[in-house]
Parts: C-alpha cells; sequence; structure tokens
C-alpha cells in the first residue's frame, strides 16, 4: 500500500512527539519541581497565559468589570463578545434557553454596543491587567480589518475573527475557504497582534477551512462555534427562538467538540484553542488530549464564575497526581495511540 | 423551578386597574416534574415569560399558592406588556425560572420595630408575597404606595384586607385624588419622623419601583442608616447569568443571579443605581 502525504506527515508526528518526550524527560530531571500555578501556565502563540482557562465569546463579555471578575478567580484571558461596526440590539427574546440538562439554544444575533463604544471597554480591561481577546466581525472585509485595528490600538493582547456565528450571513466566509482566506489574509495583513479565528462545526470538511485559515496567516483557530439547532414547543407548534434556530452550546457539544479539534490537531502546525462543553477539569483534559494548547469556557458559567477556579484546582491535581510538569505536555497525546482503521470481519 | 421553557394556560385574568392585570396559571404539574415536594418560590423571584410570536421578558411572581397557582401582574407599557394584557383565560404562555435571590427577611426584628415596604406605581407586585409572607411571620410593617393618582391604586383591597388593624397602609398620590398629595418619598420621611418620636425603631425597608424613585428612598434610608433592600430591573435575555445583558458596574455582578433584590451594602458600590441602564445591545443610556 502506498502511503499518502498525509499518512506520512501523520507518522512524522508520531516521531516528533516521542522525540520530545524523550527530551522533555530528559530535562525533567534537571528541572526543579514547578510551583502548582506554574503547571498552568500556557503560552499562546507568545501571549503568557496564567491557566489555560479563557472566557468564551458571547458569555458575560459585556462589561470590563464582569471580565475583570473573571480574570480574578483564575481565568488566563477573556474573549468579549463580537464587537461589530455600529449597536446592534440582535433578536429578540427567547434567544437563549435551556434545551437539556446543562445544554443552551441561542440566537442573540451579534448584539453589541458597537466597536466605538466598547473601546473604553477595552482599555480598562488593559488597566486591570486582563489578557483580552477582542471577538470581531464586521460587514466586509474593510469593517472587520477596521475594527480589529481599533481593538488593537485600544490594547487588545489578541483578535478573534467571529466568520461563524451560526445566525448571521458571516458564517457563509467560514463555509468557504476561499472566502475564508480573503477574509483571514486581510485581517492578518494590518494586525500586529495574534489573529484566532473562530471556526463553525456547521461545515462539510472543517479542516480544510481551517488549513485555509492557517495558510492566510491565522495565529490559531478556535474550535468549536455552536452548534445549528432548534426546538419547537408542541403545544404552540411553533419554534421557540424568535429567530426560529440557533446555535446549540454546552454539554451536549462536547464530544463533537472534542473530535473536531481531534481532526483539526493531525492538520494544522498552528495552536488549537478549544471550545465546547467545558464543565469540570476532565472536559479541558480532554481538549488538550485532543491536541487543545488552550480551552474556552462558556454555558458552564451559568454555575457560577467560580466554576473556573474548581477547574483549575481539579487540573493542577490531574498534573500533579500523573507527574506532568505543565498542562502544555498533554496537548495532543490521544495521537500517539494508533487506531483501528479496518473493521474486524 | 422550571428550567425549559413550558407552555401553560392561563386559568384566570383579573383587571385591576386600567392599565393592569393579573395573569394566573397554575404550574403543579409542571414541577412535580422536577421535584416531589412542593415548590415554593421566594418572594422577589421573577419568571421568564414568552408571548409566543412576541417576546419573553423578566416579570415577578406576584403571588403563589400551594396548590401551585401562581400569578404575575403587568401593566401595559411595551410591547410585549401589551400582548400580555390582550390575552385572556385558555391563552398559552410560556415559562421558566423563577430566577434570582429574592427579599431576605431579617432575623433579628426586635418588638417595637418595623419594617418598612414602599412601592412605587405598579410595582408592588413582587412585594405582595413578601407582605404574605411577613404577616405569616407575625411581624410589625407599614406599606406605602405610591401612585400617580387614585385610579392607579391596586391591590386595595387586598391590602386593606390583611392591614386594617394596624393601620399601616398609606397611599400617597401626586395629585391628592387619594391620601397624602404628594411624593410617596416626602410621605415616608414623615412617617418616619413620627415613628422615630414614639421610640420605634425602623428595622428595615424593602421596596420596589421606578428606579430613580427607588435610589432617592435609598439615599434617605442610607441618611438614616435604615437597611434597605430594592428589586431592580434590567434587560435579560437568558436569566441564569450567562449572557451578560443585566451586569451592573462597577462590580460586575449581575441582576439576574446576585439580583434582583439587592441590599444596601451592594447598592453602596453600585455605580450604576440609579442613573444608568443598559439597552440589548450593552450600551448604556441614562435613567
Amino acid at each position: 500500500m502506498v502511503e499518502s502525504d498525509y499518512q506520512i506527515n501523520l507518522k512524522q508526528r508520531y516521531l516528533d512527539h516521542f522525540w520530545k518526550k524523550e527530551e522533555l524527560d530528559k530535562s525533567k530531571q534537571k528541572l526543579k519541581k514547578k510551583t502548582d500555578s506554574e503547571l498552568l501556565e500556557v503560552n499562546l502563540c507568545n501571549l503568557e497565559l496564567e491557566s489555560p482557562l479563557i472566557l468564551a465569546s458571547g458569555i458575560l463579555g459585556v462589561s470590563s468589570s464582569l471580565m475583570t471578575k473573571i480574570k480574578k478567580v483564575g481565568a488566563g484571558a477573556v474573549t468579549t463578545k463580537s464587537i461589530g461596526p455600529r449597536p446592534r440590539k440582535g433578536y429578540k427574546n427567547p434567544s437563549i434557553i435551556p434545551i437539556d440538562k446543562k445544554t443552551f439554544l441561542n440566537s442573540i444575533g451579534l448584539a453589541n454596543p458597537g466597536i466605538d463604544y466598547f473601546l473604553p471597554e477595552i482599555k480598562k480591561l488593559k488597566q486591570e491587567k486582563v489578557k483580552t481577546i477582542v471577538s470581531v466581525f464586521g460587514n466586509s472585509i474593510e469593517s472587520y480589518i477596521e475594527i480589529a485595528i481599533k481593538a488593537q490600538n485600544a490594547g487588545a493582547d489578541a483578535i478573534e475573527l467571529n466568520i461563524s456565528c451560526p445566525h448571521d450571513n458571516i458564517s457563509k466566509i467560514c463555509q468557504d475557504k476561499q472566502l475564508t482566506y480573503k477574509y483571514v489574509a486581510a485581517v492578518k495583513k494590518e494586525l500586529k497582534i495574534p489573529l484566532f479565528v473562530k471556526l463553525s462545526p456547521n461545515v462539510t470538511d472543517i479542516c480544510e477551512i481551517a488549513l485555509s485559515a492557517e495558510k492566510a496567516g491565522a495565529d490559531a483557530v478556535t474550535a468549536i462555534n455552536t452548534v445549528n439547532a432548534m426546538a419547537i414547543d408542541i403545544e404552540t407548534q411553533r419554534p421557540i427562538l424568535s429567530h426560529g434556530s440557533g446555535g446549540l452550546s454546552g454539554k451536549a457539544i462536547h464530544s463533537i467538540a472534542i473530535k473536531k479539534v481531534y481532526d483539526l490537531y493531525k492538520v494544522l502546525d498552528i495552536p488549537i484553542i478549544g471550545c465546547g462543553g467545558i464543565f469540570s477539569w476532565k472536559d479541558v483534559v480532554e481538549f488538550f488530549l485532543a491536541g487543545a494548547s488552550a480551552v474556552q469556557i462558556g454555558s458552564a458559567m451559568y454555575q457560577g464564575i467560580n466554576i473556573i477556579s474548581k477547574i483549575n484546582q481539579g487540573i493542577i491535581k490531574f498534573l500533579n497526581e500523573n507527574n506532568f510538569e505543565s498542562i502544555s505536555d498533554l496537548t495532543g497525546i490521544a495521537h500517539n495511540f494508533p487506531m483501528q482503521t479496518d473493521p474486524d470481519f | 423551578m422550571i428550567k425549559k421553557i413550558r407552555t401553560v394556560l392561563i386559568s384566570k385574568v383579573f383587571q385591576e386597574s386600567k392599565n393592569i392585570k393579573t395573569i394566573s396559571f397554575n404550574v403543579n404539574s409542571l414541577l412535580k416534574k422536577y421535584s416531589s415536594e412542593y415548590y415554593t418560590p421566594t418572594p422577589g423571584e421573577f419568571l421568564m415569560v414568552w408571548v409566543p410570536g412576541v417576546d419573553e421578558i423578566p416579570i415577578s411572581l406576584s403571588n403563589y399558592d400551594e396548590s401551585g397557582d401562581w400569578s404575575i401582574t403587568i401593566k401595559k407599557v411595551g410591547e410585549c406588556t401589551k400582548a400580555l394584557f390582550n390575552l385572556q383565560e385558555g391563552d398559552k404562555i410560556g415559562i421558566r425560572g423563577p430566577y434570582g435571590n429574592g427579599f431576605k427577611i431579617p432575623v433579628d426584628c426586635e418588638e417595637k420595630s418595623l419594617i418598612f415596604i414602599f412601592c412605587g406605581c405598579i410595582v408592588i407586585a413582587p412585594l405582595i408575597p413578601l407582605i404574605f409572607k411577613l404577616n405569616k411571620l407575625e411581624k410589625k410593617f407599614i406599606v406605602i404606595e405610591g401612585v400617580k393618582s387614585e385610579n392607579e391604586i391596586i391591590f386595595r383591597d387586598y391590602l386593606e384586607e390583611f392591614l386594617i388593624e394596624n393601620e399601616s397602609l398609606y397611599i400617597s398620590t401626586n395629585d391628592g385624588s387619594y391620601g397624602y398629595k404628594g411624593f410617596a418619598t416626602n410621605l415616608f420621611n414623615l412617617i418616619l419622623e413620627e415613628e422615630t418620636k414614639e421610640g420605634n425603631r425602623i428595622n428595615h425597608v424593602f421596596s420596589c419601583g421606578p428606579e430613580k424613585m427607588m435610589y432617592e428612598l435609598f439615599l434617605i434610608c442610607e441618611k438614616k442608616n435604615i437597611p434597605f433592600q430594592t428589586s431592580l430591573e434590567r434587560v435579560m435575555r437568558c436569566g441564569f447569568g450567562i449572557c451578560g445583558s443585566c451586569v451592573l458596574d462597577p462590580s460586575g455582578i449581575r441582576v439576574c443571579i446576585e439580583g434582583p433584590v439587592f441590599d444596601s451594602k451592594i447598592l453602596r458600590t453600585c455605580t450604576d443605581f440609579g442613573k444608568y441602564n443598559r439597552d440589548f445591545s450593552g450600551k448604556k443610556y441614562k435613567i
């Protein structure tokens, strides 16, 4: 059987990984033991984060005061609500509803106060030394660039390009690799700070889109945005959300997100930020094993923002018990195990 | 609590005044699915109420009893309350909740101490369950209802039945058509003076109403060192703490989770209280 490029690439990855592990084992013996909080430190595109946990976009990201609070309970960074060119009230309620245990359906419709109004909030976050990722969307390439630059100048540490909101036209961008390339390349060209691209699971091949973003200069990808979904009230026979359909988040999409991150890790060289249904430290570890270099947490915040510190503690305990020197050592480990490709007959 | 949106039949509609109605529905069958024990809301908690095809808004419970009959009281002001106002018995609305924290009744009420309940306009509704509860606990309290004009007074029969023995219901109207003529805050000041003269200690003020009025009342209470609780209103999407629409600055507290009832300690640190509100875009505007 002739090995495809892809398989060769995969093999190289395994070899690289084991080599790295050997080197690491050697250096481990020389290194002094890290303190607990050092175990959590990650370097994401040259951003030094105290924890791999990042607040996901669209959750609580309206006011700098609340985002500062979230940093104080242990988040490594926060992602703001997606900010567009002008104030937008979004869709009417119901726009976020609980749909099942720990699972939510939303179609907020990119409600946001507009970039000009939001700049002082970014500045305040900067003053409070909160690592801030500003999520950005626009109605043209030019407006994406304009908003990203304004955010950068106000002190944003990174930009997350929202090209994948499932209940807006901008999701057309993430469904087309050429459009993705065009938007990412155009914004990246003008930007000094790292650029993350948020990917949608609602595509035929997420890897194809991600590779396109990588080629266009993306520094990392965030996977995944919410999953297209819908709920209908049987008593009144009508869709519940005012917009009809929306995006599913929380527990129900966790396994979907793990699979996407796992697939992306095989093809990408840039870091992956895992996102989808994180409720405990175990979910974070799982994302890292699948290939994530950091994670975003959103829906679980309904249990209280202190969940972040609980998760951090859980990760530290796991790393100590399993003799890992850093959370980053977990990235991609699940790929070391060859899976059964052909069924038994 | 009702976690997912559930549709209920409106069992009763009662017209309180020209623009105000109370809508009742039974939730017993919904609650049994989640718990074998009867769920009792706390005074001050709110529901997310969905009018299919119109909107979903937060509304405080104005009544509930042990048979699972719950009520909300609404005034015709916006699109959704207008739609609610036009609903009839047998129509369907969606509900989820109750959400929020509710009023905290102080445990250290001594003899000769008084609790004030202060309601501005229609916003007496969230305080009705509190009045029932205080009555059940045999606490001594005074109710002040401030409205623009006599035809806006609601729940009067209700309250009089409850309170006539203590002669503790005071009503103020801006136009003097009933009771004290003038602002309710002025009336509050007068009663406060009188009670203090008689040697009564003011233990607590519970309030609900237009925010500017509540802010004024809060300042009076701060001056006189009286513990104060009020229920605030903000735009909400989720009602359970993830959307961030109802955040108060600068402390980053959410009205749907840490509120809607806040006490003096929190209000002192809140620069938005009485001054700023947010619209659905997240943008602040002056109240």
